[in-house]
């Protein structure tokens, strides 16, 4: 069990930046998640830290102790790949206890260490199988039973899940936390999938093109997301974003939607005479009695769950380039914002709806910057 | 509703008698239909000649002529084979020339496709470079070697001086050591690009990760290629392995053109063995006893092999 930091790393490949100066600390049993759509630098950056990428610049530390010239054995570190990376020749008793047989461990401790996390991870019946007679789920406990035998510093997991279906996957994310915290050991975990961040971290890393965008827990980046990056890729779906003047309205801050006024956070009102990015999320919009009017393009139900689309009026839209949350998120249309309503009403396409945005959830960022205000 | 019932009538056999080959039911005898020609084919190339190679083996027959009336079977070429010192002798001489040749051939084949597996500045020449031999015909690559290891102005005897190495020229010709590792080396040559192009497709299916996993265990670089690298690629060690045994069998020309199988037999293989018999002492009945004894070894060999190897990469 160890604190992980990282100190001005940088990683180049020529002349593409994949890092750059990202400092990070981790405290000791923390559950830390990188998250970030495609190629923004997550895994780049759990492979320095295990050592299977060299740094370009920057210092790391493991338990206090600077690991960065040391190789990936030496680091006292256990990890978890995406596609488990068993030995498909080994039994599931030989994958689990290679780690502790490569450091010398005598056979009969080896069996019984391996024989434990077997039973941790209900994989008693199945050790002397081998990994192709084993299904997903179990290979994905294989994987996890070779971190833990080695009693490691810190768990590296890289997009474990991701091979799983739905289902199982919410299973062993909740299996994963579990086995976390009763062994308290330091994990830091990369996902792409937010989902997974928000559910399972005790502190979550924001990442794009390389650079960290916000750390916080999951309470913090979804209540005061830094910009407009973060609050657009937290939360499913993620935020709704407008553009519109700040205007004094009887001294009180207002924007325009449409035609309608729109009544700001107090701590607007210095923006007065400017224009600003509006953001509001899909669950805090109210459907009730109010001046603003929408025609529903679209109504996705999901049962008692409905996303509800409708038009940004014109010119009020974000352009792509400013609401581009990465490769993940290609198909958001930045002309729609949406509702997410939880009710038995039925609603149809082509339906007029009243809106109301609360006046305390409406965040207010640059347009210039993208960082929030306020 | 219109639409789909114009399709289905579209769409309906003309014939009642027509059957349809996308059918489950008839897909496997299209699948024969498909593959009757050229079972027919190898029925007639392959087949036929093994047929009429083991009924002359039976018969006692010095010139075989297609058409000439049978002789009465006789266990005579078999008796005569099993006694004769020298097919006991071709026997060891072939199992001697299998293990050395593909052994070695293994060892380097596997020692340049890990090295052109690197990652290094003129990588796809080198590639090329390995690969060579192999594209060299074998008649060619043998003459050409020929001459290298020509006692009086060869190369090879010319640059062992100059080296050092030995004081008088070695008489590849007339020394049987000399001329079995000659032949040896020529196969060698000839047969390891095989090994190193089986082998480097096989190293690059080995995922990166368990390297990397192996490398988080704590695995050194030995540790990795002997628990990672060697099993991974054991399958196509193996695969590789009972083609190059198999060349080695029936691998006539190197040794025909280099030594002629002399001297006193000293690389005289089963497969040379074969054409002098048929050849050059015209016993095509004694020949052809000895090339279906070859086959029989040969088969067996690829069965054993073949099931162990198939086990298991499956």
């Amino acid at each position: 069990m160890a604190t992980v930091e990282f100190n001005h790393i940088k990683k180049s490949y020529g002349s593409v930046e994949a890092i750059r100066d990202f400092n990070l600390s981790v405290d000791d049993g923390d559950f830390c998640v990188f998250v970030g759509p495609s190629g923004c630098g997550k895994s780049t950056a759990l492979k320095m830290l295990a050592g299977l990428e060299a740094t370009t610049s920057g210092t790391i530390q493991i338990g206090g102790r600077d690991v960065t010239e040391l190789g990936p054995g030496n680091r006292d570190i256990a990890m978890v790949f995406q596609n488990y990376a068993l030995y498909p020749h080994m039994t599931v008793r030989k994958n689990i206890g290679f780690g502790l047989k490569m450091r010398g461990m005598p056979g009969n401790e080896i069996n019984a260490k391996v024989e434990d996390a077997a039973k941790i991870l209900e994989l008693t019946n199945y050790l002397d199988r081998k990994p192709k007679a084993l299904s997903g789920g179990q290979r994905q406990r294989v994987a996890l039973g070779r971190a833990i035998v080695r009693e490691p510093s810190a768990f590296l997991m890289d997009e474990p899940l991701s091979n799983l279906d739905a289902k199982l996957r919410v299973q062993t994310r909740a299996e994963i936390v579990n086995l976390q915290k009763r062994l308290g050991v330091t994990t830091i975990y990369v996902t792409h999938d937010q989902t997974e961040a928000l559910t399972m971290a005790s502190k979550i890393v924001v990442m794009r093109d390389g650079m960290i965008q916000q750390i916080g827990t999951s309470h913090e980046l979804f209540t005061h997301p830094r910009n407009i990056f973060v609050a657009g890729f937290i939360g499913s779906p993620g935020m709704n974003f407008f553009r519109g003047p700040v205007e004094l309205d009887a001294g009180q801050p207002v924007t325009r939607f449409g035609g309608h006024l729109v009544r700001l956070p107090a701590a607007t009102a210095a923006l007065a005479g400017t224009d600003a990015v509006f953001g509001i999320r899909p669950e805090h919009i109210q459907l009730t009695t109010s001046p603003i009017n929408v025609g529903l393009r679209l109504v996705e139900s999901l049962g008692t769950e409905k996303i509800l689309h409708f038009q940004i009026p014109k010119g009020q839209s974000l352009t792509n380039t400013e609401a581009d949350f990465g490769p993940d998120d290609q198909d958001r249309d930045v002309q729609s914002m949406l509702i997410r309503v939880i009710d038995d009403h039925i609603y149809q396409e082509g339906q007029s709806v009243s809106l109301l945005f609360p006046q305390d959830k409406i965040h207010v960022f640059d347009p210039a910057t993208h960082a929030a205000i306020g | 509703m219109t639409h789909l019932t114009e399709t289905t009538i579209l769409t309906k056999p003309k014939g009642p008698r027509m059957i349809d080959f996308s059918a489950p039911r008839h897909r496997k005898k299209f699948g024969y239909l498909l593959l009757a020609p050229a079972v027919i084919l190898m029925a007639l190339i392959i087949v036929y000649p093994i047929l009429l190679s083991v009924d002359i083996s039976f018969q006692d027959v010095r010139i075989a002529r297609v058409g000439a009336s049978d002789k009465p079977w006789t266990l005579d070429n078999y008796r005569w084979l099993f006694a004769s010192h020298e097919f006991w002798r071709a026997c060891w001489v072939t199992a001697k020339m299998v293990v050395f040749v593909g052994g070695t051939a293994l060892v380097i084949g596997l020692a340049t496709a890990l090295l052109v597996n690197q990652k290094f500045k003129g990588r796809a020449l080198a590639r090329l470079f390995v690969a060579l031999p192999w594209a060299v015909p074998e008649v060619v690559a043998t003459v050409i070697w020929a001459w290298m290891l020509d006692s009086s102005f060869g190369v090879v005897n010319w640059a062992l001086l100059r080296l050092g190495i030995i004081s008088e020229a070695i008489q590849f010709s007339q020394n049987s050591t000399a001329a079995f590792f000659a032949v040896c080396v020529v196969m060698i040559w000839k047969g390891y690009p095989l090994m190193t192009i089986m082998l480097l497709a096989g190293l690059q299916s080995i995922p990166e990760e368990q390297y990397q996993a192996a490398k988080v265990d704590g695995a050194s670089v030995w540790q990795r290629f002997w628990y990672v690298t060697v099993p991974n690629l054991a399958p196509v060690m193996g695969v590789t392995l009972i083609m190059t045994t198999l060349w080695v069998f029936r691998d006539f020309a190197i040794i025909h053109v280099l030594t002629g199988g002399g001297p006193l037999g000293a690389t005289t293989t089963l497969s040379i063995m074969t054409f002098e018999q048929s050849f050059s002492y015209f016993r095509m009945g004694q020949g052809a006893a000895v090339g279906v004894v070859t086959m029989l070894i040969c088969a067996f060999i690829s069965r054993a092999l073949v099931s162990r190897f198939a086990s298991k990469s499956h």
